[in-house]
């Protein structure tokens, strides 16, 4: 039924109730176990979402297990324990040399023993976040099927992670000209190590052609830089104007740009050298699925913590008949309940009505050409997975589903 | 026989085929045959599995077990099937339908990896970390180190509430001498590779802190509360311990390793539990007991050998006691000391086998110490 002219489109018959109970469920044991069950919650996600989306009327299908991650989140741990350990400690002592190469202690020098935290931190990790986000993309992979079939992903983290710092240097130091550029190439890696069964993926294209996805990105920025440098001609008023107005130009120039960027780059995909893409994505769709999901979760949460906050408070008054102390305590562990509880609530409706929502207009905008080619893609062998992303986990940036 | 219409991946290829599928109850398996399938595939009830967290709401997807190397145990073949009649039967007739199979050996694997983990991080934050830091500690030229302690200094100020630098700071020329009266007679007998610097902050706190590169902050509080000279100089005399020791500066670089770790396993990684953990670490002073005790042990050997009372320091930890036995209010700074009590007998012991003590400032200079946060360094030229 979907199939016309040799082409396969894309579904998405994900319901919002459903994922939200199933986020809710989820999130709530994964605050009961103090965070352990968050591998298996991620796992029951992305099963829901995964059999969501259906090529051609078959579903794909997430076979990863909340196990596996758990168990190469903790193989993570012991490698990162001595690796975040030894790196910041020696780090932390070069940040003070140049401490004290500074002369005076109150104005520079005091800025660094602040900041130098965050920073040796970050500049501690940075390699191996980018190298987490490569194990993390192939783990995923390798736990996708469609009709039965494995994809999977080459080895190559730390080629990833080299080539990340490299192009993430030059987009910096270009104030971010650059970025077509560093979208383009790290992309391409990535694709090109990249199977479904024993066909290859393979990313063509320029990246100078994601210039143009950066129009509204840079006319945004111009409004910002612009108004902010001609205060002094056309007054404070005007100023303040263009920088709201070239602020929200520059976020939304940010969703089109990686907008944009995916629609050119999937189309310029091709897997085992003949089989093609198309993609047309909106930018405006997908700003509206976010403004418009965000009115919809913040006055759902606004009601449900509402109610919950006046069954609390009526709780206590009721409970309260002995002494202070124990409605100081009770109400404390209340507020924290709730606070925890909001969080999770937030979660879950962030997830149905606003992640899936996006996830849905993303896979509906692709179809898939001389799909009939598809049938002579035979399996490939099973990936262990490696860590099951569970340096991602460990660096807490497998956030993203 | 004639079945429900499905959808069959054989796992080897990624062509569909349209299939029957069959409840056979005779021989309790599931038939699925069609024109492309070269045999017809029978499925014992007992191994056919469902997938779970399927989104579609008329579907079943089903599987076969296998006991793989991987830890989900399911084969690769599926059969898709939406015939209600067809899904109801699969339910009634698979008893395990739905069950979850493990690998064996997952709870030995789960148990091992856990021991792993926690060992590693056992291992890091109390054998190599210390041993690194007290290693790099030596490295650092002195200049450094005190640049780095008067950085700490101003840190302290502000978590304190100063808005500025020098905000809180007192100073009184009298004051700041009978200050330096009494690190020079605790010290004089010390071989120091800092030049000590004492500040005293205008706050409530019954506290004091010695941070990097010799730098020590008594607070207003501890002055207040002092019952006299000797009681002032055997905290500072703990103080200087610390400081002889160069403890700060281990104990900065240690947390500042242990902070990774920790963000790790609490799943923070904004760097946020470093900055606090160090903000702690300033304002807690929480060396370990060991510390603390040889602190201590260096403070009366330095009142010894200055022939200073130690009876102060027993009096200022038998007030700490009392406040620690009345409740709540207890300064956080001490909590990690050892227990108040057994430090103020064992200040008290010394102190009688103390013989020509001399009292360590003249009630002139004790009045000018006391009296120092009258006036603010920043108020003054």
């Amino acid at each position: 039924m979907t199939q016309t002219d040799n082409r396969f489109h894309w579904q998405y018959v994900g319901k919002h109730v459903p994922l939200f109970m199933l986020g809710l469920v989820t999130g709530l044991l994964t605050t009961v176990t103090l965070g352990i069950y968050r591998f298996w919650a991620k796992t029951r996600i992305r099963k829901y979402i995964w059999s969501s989306a259906t090529l051609g009327g078959d579903s794909f299908e997430y076979t990863g297990t909340g196990l596996e991650k758990f168990l190469g989140f903790l193989t993570a741990v012991v490698i990162l324990a001595f690796y975040l350990a030894i790196v910041q400690l020696v780090l932390f002592y070069f940040g003070l040399s140049i401490i004290g190469e500074s002369e005076n202690p109150e104005g520079l020098a005091a800025l660094p023993i602040q900041f130098a935290p965050a920073f040796v931190t970050v500049a501690a990790t940075l390699p191996l976040i980018f190298f987490a986000q490569y194990r993390a993309r192939r783990y995923r992979l390798a736990r996708t099927r469609w009709r039965g079939l494995r994809f999977g992903m080459d080895n190559g983290a730390w080629g990833f992670a080299v080539r990340a710092l490299w192009h993430w240097f030059l987009t910096v130091v270009t104030l971010g000209i650059l970025l077509p550029r560093k979208t383009f190439w790290l992309e391409k890696y990535v694709t090109d190590r990249s199977w479904y069964g024993d066909a290859r993926f393979e990313q063509n294209g320029k990246w100078s052609e994601l210039f143009p996805a950066m129009k509204h990105l840079l006319i945004g920025v111009g409004i910002l830089v612009g108004g902010v440098a001609a205060a002094a001609v056309i007054g404070f008023a005007l100023a303040l104007i263009l920088a709201v107005v070239g602020t929200m130009w520059t976020l939304i120039g940010f969703v089109s740009f990686r907008v944009r960027s995916f629609a050119y780059l999937t189309r310029q995909k091709t897997l085992d050298g003949h089989i093609c893409f198309r993609a047309d994505p909106k930018t405006s769709t997908i700003v509206a699925r976010i403004c418009l999901g965000g009115v919809a979760v913040s006055l759902i949460a606004g009601v449900i913590l509402g109610l919950i906050g006046d069954y609390a408070m009526s709780a206590v008054s009721e409970i309260v008949v002995d002494g202070e102390t124990s409605a100081m305590v009770l109400t404390v562990a209340l507020v924290a309940l709730q606070y925890l509880a909001a969080l999770v609530l937030m979660d879950a409706l962030v997830l149905a009505w606003i992640t899936q929502p996006i996830i849905r207009h993303l896979v509906q905008s692709i179809s898939v050409l001389n799909a009939e080619a598809i049938d002579a893609i035979r399996q490939r062998a099973s990936d262990s997975g490696a860590d099951a992303e569970g340096f991602a986990d460990a660096l807490d940036i497998g956030g993203g589903l | 026989m004639s079945g429900s219409r499905g959808r069959y991946f054989d796992g080897q290829t990624a062509m569909r085929h349209r299939v029957d599928a069959v409840f056979d109850r005779r021989t309790n398996e599931l038939v699925i045959s069609g024109d492309t399938l070269p045999v017809s595939q029978r499925w014992p009830a007992a191994r056919i599995r469902a997938l779970k967290d399927e989104a579609h709401e008329y579907r079943l997807t089903i599987t076969v077990h296998s006991a793989g190397n991987d830890e989900a145990q399911r084969d690769a073949v599926r059969l898709s099937v939406s015939d209600p009649g067809l899904i109801s039967e699969l339910k009634r007739s698979c008893p395990e339908l739905h069950r979850k199979d493990f690998r064996s050996g997952f709870i030995r694997r789960i148990a091992i990896r856990s021991a792993l983990a926690a060992a590693a991080v056992v291992v890091v934050l109390f054998v190599l970390l210390p041993r690194m830091a007290d290693t790099l500690a030596r490295f650092i030229p002195v200049e450094r180190e005190t640049a780095m302690g008067k950085s700490v200094v101003a840190q302290i100020e502000r978590a304190l509430g100063g808005t500025e630098r020098n905000a809180l700071r007192c100073f009184s020329r009298g004051g700041q001498a009978a200050l330096e009266t009494m690190v020079v007679r605790l010290t004089q007998a010390q071989e120091l590779e800092y030049q000590v610097n004492v500040l005293v902050f205008d706050h409530d706190m019954i506290n004091a802190f010695a941070a990097p590169g010799g730098q020590i902050v008594l607070l207003r509080g501890l002055l207040d509360n002092a019952d006299g000279p000797e009681e002032l100089a055997g905290v500072l005399a703990h103080e200087l311990g610390h400081v002889v020791k160069r403890d700060p500066i281990r104990y900065a670089l240690q947390t500042a390793g242990s902070a990774g770790i920790l963000s790790l396993v609490l799943g923070d990684f904004s760097g946020g539990a470093l900055t606090v953990l160090l903000g702690n670490w300033l304002l807690k002073a929480s060396y370990t007991r060991e510390a603390e005790a040889e602190a201590d042990r260096l403070a009366l050997e330095m009142l010894n050998s200055a022939g200073i009372d130690s009876g102060g320091l027993a009096t200022f930890f038998t007030m700490v006691a009392s406040s620690e036995d009345s409740g709540p209010d207890l300064p956080a700074y001490f909590s990690t000391h050892p227990a108040a009590s057994e430090r103020a007998d064992l200040a008290r012991k010394n102190s009688r086998t103390q013989r020509d003590t001399a009292p360590v400032l003249s009630d002139r200079e004790w009045q000018a110490l006391k009296t120092i946060c009258n006036v603010k360094q920043s108020e003054q030229q």
